[in-house]
Formats: C-alpha cells, sequence, structure tokens
C-alpha cells in the first residue's frame, strides 16, 4: 500500500506542477498583449538571446555541417551515393539539426541565465519588491523573456542554417574534391521552403518553452542560493526535454504521411 | 477631543503555511499619522503579517482595510492604485541590482505613474540627497554600495512616490548600531515630512523606541498587547515585559525551543 501510495503522491505532485505551469505560460502570454509594454525591456532580451547567442549557435551550425558532409561522405560512398551530400547536409540542418542544436545550446545559455537572474529575484524579496511598486512581475520580467525567445531563436536558426550548410560547403569543396557549383546546385535543387519553414517554427516553440522554463523554475525558486541553483539545473533539463519531445510532435505535424 | 481615523484596520487575520498556523485571528489598528511597530520574536508571524497587508500573500480569512476599503482578495488595477498609496522598505533593501541607483528610487514613479526619465532621474537625485547620498552616487549600481547605503536608497524608493502609508520590515537588521541609529533617525524624519502612517515589523528594541509612537506585540500570531512606547517600560504584561527586558523565562520561554527545532 505505501507503494501505491508514493506514486500516487508522486503523480498527485506531477498535476500539480502541470497545472502551475499552465496557469504560469496562460497568464503570462495574456501579458505580452495587454499593456502596458516595456520595449526597453523586450530590446534588451532580444539582444541577449539574438545577438548575444550568434556565436555559440553559429559555432555549433558550422562543426555540424562540416562533420554532417564528412560523415555522409563516407557512408554514401560505399554505395556510389556522394552526389546526395548536399541534399543530405541542408535537409538535416534546416529541418532537425540547426533548431534542434540551437534549441539545446541556447537553452542552456540563455535558460540558465534566466532562470538564474529571476531565482536571484525572488529570494532577494526584488519581485516583491517589484509588486508593491505596482509592477506586475509577469509583464516586468517574464513577458519580454518569452516574447524575445519566440521571436529571436528562428533568427539564430535561419543563421544557423546558413552556416550550417556553408560548413558542409567547406568540407565537401575543399577536402572531399566536389566541384563548387555542382553542389550549390544539389543543395538548392532538391531543398524546399518547408524544409525551412518548419526549422524555424520548431526554432519559435523551442524559444518560447527555453524562456518558459527558464521564468517558471526562476520564479517560483525558493531557500537560497541552493534554490537558485536548483531553478538553474530543471530550466535546462527541463527545456532540453521539451524541445526533444516538441521536436518530434512537429516533425510528425509537417512530414508524417 | 477630535478622533483620529483609522488608515489600517485588521481584524480576524489569520493564515498557515500546511498545518503550520502562523496568523491566528489577529485584529490591529493603524490611527492616521501614527508610527505603529510590530515587535515579537523570530517566528511569531510579524513578515507574514505585513506580507499579507502588502498583497504579497492572500490570508486564509479575515479583513484588511486601507482607508476603510478592503483589500483582502483585491486584484490588478484595484491592487495597483492601492499599492500606489503604499511605499516599502524591505528587509534587505531589495534594490534592483540590474538598474542604477536613481533608476531604483524612480522606478514606483516610472512604472506606476508615467514619469519620464529625466524628471524621474532628477526627483531620484533629490531624494537620494535626502536620505545622505550625493548626486554622484546615482548612476552606480547596488553592489557598488554598502549595506547601509542601500538602506538608505530603499528607504528613498520607498518615499519617491509620497506614499500615504509607510512599511518598514525589520530596517535595521544587518548594519551596525551607528547606521542603524541613521536609518531609524531617516525613517523618523520622512515619515514625519511626508505626514503619512507607518507600520514598521523588529525585533531591534532600540529601534522600536526611535521609531514609533505606539508598540503593538505579536506572539503566535495574535496581537498580546498595544500601547504607547512611553508604556513599555512599566506595563504590567508578562509577554512585553519578557521581550523587553529578554529573559528566558517567561510565557514565550516555549518559543525559545521550538525556534531551536525549527
Amino acid at each position: 500500500m505505501e507503494f501505491l501510495a508514493t506514486i500516487g503522491r508522486v503523480f498527485i505532485k506531477f498535476l500539480s506542477a502541470m497545472g502551475r505551469l499552465s496557469i504560469f505560460a496562460g497568464v503570462s502570454v495574456s501579458h505580452i498583449v495587454r499593456p502596458p509594454f516595456y520595449p526597453r525591456l523586450l530590446l534588451r532580451q532580444i539582444i541577449e538571446i539574438g545577438y548575444y547567442s550568434l556565436p555559440v549557435v553559429g559555432l555549433t551550425a558550422v562543426f555540424t555541417g562540416m562533420v554532417l558532409a564528412l560523415q555522409s561522405y563516407t557512408g554514401f560512398a560505399r554505395f556510389n551515393a556522394e552526389s546526395a551530400v548536399a541534399t543530405v547536409v541542408v535537409l538535416s540542418i534546416t529541418r532537425e539539426l540547426a533548431p534542434v542544436l540551437a534549441g539545446l545550446m541556447v537553452a542552456g545559455r540563455i535558460g540558465a541565465a534566466m532562470a538564474a537572474e529571476i531565482g536571484t529575484m525572488r529570494v532577494t524579496e526584488q519581485i516583491d519588491a517589484l509588486s508593491t511598486l505596482s509592477t506586475n512581475p509577469y509583464k516586468y520580467l517574464v513577458a519580454p523573456r518569452l516574447l524575445a525567445g519566440f521571436l529571436m531563436l528562428p533568427c539564430c536558426v535561419l543563421v544557423a542554417d546558413i552556416i550550417g550548410v556553408f560548413g558542409g560547403y567547406l568540407i565537401s569543396v575543399h577536402k572531399l574534391g566536389f566541384n563548387p557549383s555542382v553542389y550549390i546546385k544539389n543543395t538548392w535543387q532538391y531543398l524546399e521552403f518547408m524544409d525551412v519553414l518548419s526549422g524555424l517554427v520548431k526554432a519559435a516553440v523551442f524559444g518560447f518553452l527555453i524562456a518558459l522554463m527558464g521564468c517558471y523554475h526562476g520564479y517560483y525558486s525558493k531557500g537560497g542560493a541552493q534554490g537558485v541553483g536548483s531553478a538553474t539545473t530543471n530550466a535546462v533539463v527541463s527545456a532540453s526535454i521539451l524541445i526533444l519531445g516538441c521536436n518530434y510532435l512537429i516533425t510528425e505535424a509537417f512530414f508524417a504521411r | 477631543m477630535k478622533k483620529i481615523p483609522i488608515k489600517i484596520s485588521i481584524h480576524g487575520l489569520s493564515k498557515s503555511f500546511g498545518s503550520k498556523r502562523v496568523l491566528t485571528d489577529l485584529d490591529l489598528d493603524v490611527r492616521e499619522g501614527e508610527s505603529m511597530v510590530v515587535i515579537g520574536a523570530s517566528g511569531t508571524g510579524k513578515s507574514v503579517l505585513l506580507k499579507n497587508i502588502i498583497g504579497i500573500l492572500t490570508p486564509d480569512s479575515g479583513s484588511i482595510k486601507i482607508d476603510g476599503v478592503e483589500i483582502v482578495g483585491i486584484r490588478g488595477n484595484a491592487r495597483d492604485r492601492i499599492n500606489r498609496k503604499l511605499g516599502m522598505l524591505f528587509q534587505s533593501a531589495a534594490l534592483f541590482d540590474s538598474l542604477p541607483l536613481w533608476e531604483n528610487v524612480s522606478f514606483g514613479q516610472m512604472a506606476g505613474f508615467g514619469m519620464g526619465r529625466d524628471e524621474a532621474r532628477a526627483n531620484a537625485v533629490e531624494q537620494l540627497k535626502r536620505v545622505g547620498l550625493s548626486e554622484s552616487d546615482a548612476d552606480r549600481y547596488p553592489s557598488d554600495i554598502s549595506v547601509g547605503a542601500q538602506k538608505r536608497v530603499g528607504l528613498a524608493r520607498a518615499i519617491a512616490t509620497r506614499p500615504e502609508v509607510l512599511f518598514f520590515d525589520e530596517p535595521t537588521t544587518g548594519i551596525d548600531p551607528i547606521m542603524g541609529d541613521v536609518i531609524d533617525g531617516l525613517i523618523v524624519s520622512c515619515v514625519r515630512d511626508l505626514g503619512a502612517t507607518a507600520l514598521t515589523i523588529t525585533h531591534d528594541m532600540e529601534s522600536a523606541r526611535r521609531i514609533g509612537d505606539r508598540i503593538a506585540m505579536i506572539y503566535e500570531g495574535k496581537i498580546v498587547w498595544v500601547g504607547a512606547v512611553s508604556e513599555i517600560d512599566t506595563s504590567d504584561n508578562k509577554f512585553i515585559d519578557q521581550f523587553v527586558h529578554g529573559r528566558l523565562e517567561g510565557p514565550m520561554a516555549g518559543l525559545i525551543t521550538s525556534n531551536a527545532s525549527a
């Protein structure tokens, strides 16, 4: 009986957390569309998420493109399908690797930073102080981050698409001896608008989830430095899991026949 | 004799966290323009009382009225309207560490009253000078200044919007006695200049004597004594007698063991 009670407690706790997260997300989204707005805060988050994430996203993309070209070449060479390398690189990058890897990298960078910043504000009573100064913490802290995450991760992924394909081009042309114009022609030939769009939609969803997890875990952190540390870890882990899970669902929605 | 109206009226206030009852049918009236100090040992519900009044916590039952308006359960614009009447100095000052001092001070004016940045900065500098800081401090950040100076900035932020009611949460905790005296002096002068009503919670008796017109003692979530500052040394109330003289023996002896085991 004790075993069943433990399972029940865990299940109820899970449902309670889901409910709290849903309310948190709903209230936060409602504050995105209701005035007053804080354009300065939004701009700061756009720079933080979009601009400052570009180096790490770009590096991830270029190395991923390079490895992908190398791996697919050595694999496809076994059945004389080397000409498919360009197509495999561009489809893999735009559909999957750029949004997922950029999402995971940004989750580690931005999700952790958001949870740490908001968590510190929580345990040092700064969020309470906001309330007493007639400022809604959801509107001031959470809404700009959610909107910036939603808008900026697709921009990062678009850049990652270009850099990732360029990484594949570099290896294919300069190391594997592909003809540059043929490689570019093959890259464009089978690329469809939907391939890029699906990656950008994924990125928007991932950006929203990363910001949501960072803000949620920070907002409900407690217990001082240890609590903020836990919030940071939880933000990154939960955002990463959600990214991988949602990646499948969005892929299913776009491409399942 | 003219009857002084009640500014803050609290009746039957109860608040629990799980099975732990923190406030139990608490009653307290604060008159307009007076400085009320709530004293009590750690863990007796002082901070919870304050957080219920300023809306950070919601009571389980009971009534809190400011100027006769019920504020329990109000939200949104109605809560904002009430909050514009209030100012609060937090125990840790709770300054926004991503903003310079002047933006901290004028935050309420910009966010709540729509004041422009230039006007807000000029106003913030004025408030900073009022609490003993200079114009050159305005662009510094909270992490650049001492805890005592942070309390001063917190006080400047609390009074910047010229609130009708000021709350002070342990204003002298964590600072040396000399700085505590300075902060208390600033609190008294600011409250007097504004003509505001003040509610302070503290366990520092020296601070309570300096700030308060009246003192209320809280124990186990209830007010067990209320009287003028001048009466605390002559009161025959056993709770106030034990607390003021810091005795181990008395009706609150159990609190020492429960706090130690908490």
